[in-house]
């Protein structure tokens, strides 16, 4: 169970990028589902996972005992930390938003801390693809051939800008 | 004459190849076999060149494809020592059993008497008779996993319409008896059935010899395409038998109310068939009988003998039914105390491709009466060799340590 749903957390999130772990992820979650209803999980997933991690560390066989040995505790043990940093991920980024509602800025009152919900507002050059679309743009490599066309910033491949407040 | 398995594994594209760097070692070969080259040319022939209607067209095409069909079947009657005539084209043992099951004149309180190793294929179809009131006895093997023919004979009485039994398990790889089972049979007036699945493709097969009713076998498992089976019957008992799928291609004319049925084996073919898988099939009977029965059988009991006895010596592990390597054929059927069998078979697979079953290998109710959760089946054939056998043991060996 535990595997299944690290795993299920895991292969979502790769699952983002590559189609292929998205059946994994499918995979993850039927067998997640299935032991939460307490049916038995018959999709071998688990096994899998095992027999993966376990052939990876043969070249090393005390490794391989001690991870075919101590799977279940292993995973057991990722689940807590997985579950620990998750929780506090959540605190914290649920802290972030509520001082950015209250304050402006997401490290509280009185920090001029980088904030990651008023990026766009710095006063820091940045590379220009991202953030540089205001009319003021000023491009400071203008070798790089930036361009400006009907005053919306059209930023170039490597063109590096300064974007005053 | 010894097998030259060198020179034989060069007819198999696959075993050129590397899957992740490494060669294949395929001990999966109860399940299914690997194809040679020529059967896939043999197929790709029909679907190339004479891609027509058996039997049905006057053209040169369809001409072609009939000669070729027609020649297949003869490969494959002159393969078990058959007539052609008593070879029937299914899609595989399963079809074959069950084409019995539907055919045969049961009568409520007639019983079909199988071994309590049965394949589901050989168990279900008698199972689904219940209903009919047609009753399923089961003979109990020996303590060891070999037939036990006295219990047989008790269990042989009136009322026995049909027995229907694997021939070769494919759990342990132990073979009935068949001579015996079936003199005893036709002496006490029940018919014959056998499931050859795991005997055909391993051993030589006379059905005149052996004097059988009725016996289904694959052709995946010997070399042949998948979806092609063969049900031999008596010529005599096919003609009696009442098709019980019908159409195309089974009768020489019908009325809006009647229908004359073509004689056996057409009379059971019904619809347009799968004739590349034939044709295929009959090349593959061929290639089979040029390698040699005999020469098959001995070479996977050496192996057996060679893997059983290095094995063997691994603490904990259970190899399942006879400990004899030479009643076994080419079957390993174990458990190791503390591993998975799934995981033996995954790590197997990941470490050196080796590939192998596990599970109950549908036979779930001699698996579930022994309380076993399943087992780890090495199956051997005749392109395997010793050195693949080592690898094997090396690798098992090494998965051990794990514990």
């Amino acid at each position: 169970m535990v595997v299944c749903i690290i795993a299920l957390v895991v292969f979502a999130i790769l699952g983002i990028f590559s189609a292929r772990y998205r059946k994994l992820a499918k995979e993850a979650f039927d067998c997640t589902f299935k032991k939460l209803t307490f049916k038995p999980c018959d999709t071998g997933l688990d096994t899998r996972i095992k027999a993966g991690i376990t052939t990876k560390l043969m070249r090393w066989p005390k490794a391989a005992k001690f991870m075919h040995k101590n799977f279940n505790t292993i995973t057991s043990i990722l689940f807590i930390v997985m579950i620990i940093s998750m929780t506090w991920s959540g605190y914290e980024a649920g802290k972030g938003v509520y001082n950015y509602a209250k304050f402006g800025n997401c490290n509280g009152p009185d920090s001029s801390a980088f904030c990651i919900f008023n990026i766009a507002n710095a006063e820091k050059p940045r590379m220009g693809a991202l953030y540089c679309n205001a009319t003021d743009c000023t491009c400071i490599t203008p070798e790089i051939n930036c361009t400006i066309k009907g005053g919306n910033y059209t930023p170039c491949s490597g063109a590096t800008c300064s974007c005053p407040k | 004459m010894a097998l030259s398995v060198e020179k034989l594994r060069q007819d198999f594209p696959i075993l050129q190849k590397k899957l992740s760097g490494k060669p294949l070692i395929y001990f999966d070969n109860a399940c299914m076999t690997l194809k040679p080259a020529l059967v896939v040319a043999a197929m790709n022939e029909y679907y190339e060149n004479f891609p027509a209607c058996v039997g049905r067209s006057a053209h040169k095409l369809s001409k072609l494809a009939t000669e070729k069909y027609v020649e297949a079947r003869e490969k494959v009657a002159k393969f078990i020592g058959a007539k052609p005539s008593e070879v029937i084209f299914t899609r595989n043992t399963t079809e074959g059993i069950n084409l019995i099951a539907n055919c045969l004149d049961f009568k409520a309180g007639d019983i079909v008497l199988t071994t309590d190793k049965e394949h589901n294929s050989n168990l279900l179809p008698w199972q689904q008779l219940k209903e009919k009131g047609i009753l399923h006895k089961i003979c109990h093997s020996k303590a060891d996993g070999t037939f036990d023919l006295e219990n047989f004979k008790k269990n042989l009485d009136k009322n026995v319409k049909l027995v229907s039994m694997v021939h070769t398990s494919n759990i342990d790889g132990t073979t009935i008896p068949a001579e015996s089972i079936i003199e005893l049979a036709h002496k006490n007036g029940s018919l014959a059935l056998l499931d050859a699945a795991q005997s055909v493709p391993h051993k030589k097969i006379d059905v005149k010899k052996l004097d059988v009713d009725f016996l289904a076998f694959s052709g995946h498992k010997m070399c042949g395409p998948t979806g092609m089976g063969i049900l031999y019957g008596k010529f005599d008992l096919l003609k009696k038998l009442k098709p019980f799928m019908v159409g195309g291609d089974t009768v020489k004319s019908t009325t809006y109310e009647t229908a004359e049925f073509l004689l056996p084996p057409e009379k059971f073919e019904a619809g347009l068939q799968n004739y590349a898988g034939a044709i295929g099939l009959g090349a593959a009977a061929e290639y089979l009988q040029k390698i040699g029965l005999e020469n098959i059988e001995k070479h996977e009991i050496e192996l057996n003998k060679f893997i059983t006895e290095e094995i063997s010596k691994i603490p904990g592990l259970r190899i399942l039914g006879p400990q004899n390597p030479e009643l076994r054929g080419g079957i390993i059927s174990f458990t190791i105390n503390s591993l998975d069998i799934h995981y033996v078979a995954q790590l197997l697979d990941n470490m050196a491709n080796i590939a192998v079953r596990s599970g109950q290998h549908c036979v779930h109710s001699w698996f579930n009466a022994h309380k076993i959760p399943g087992s780890v089946r090495v199956s051997l054939y005749f392109y395997n060799t010793k050195e693949e056998a080592r690898i094997f043991i090396d690798t098992l060996k090494k998965i051990c340590e794990l514990r």
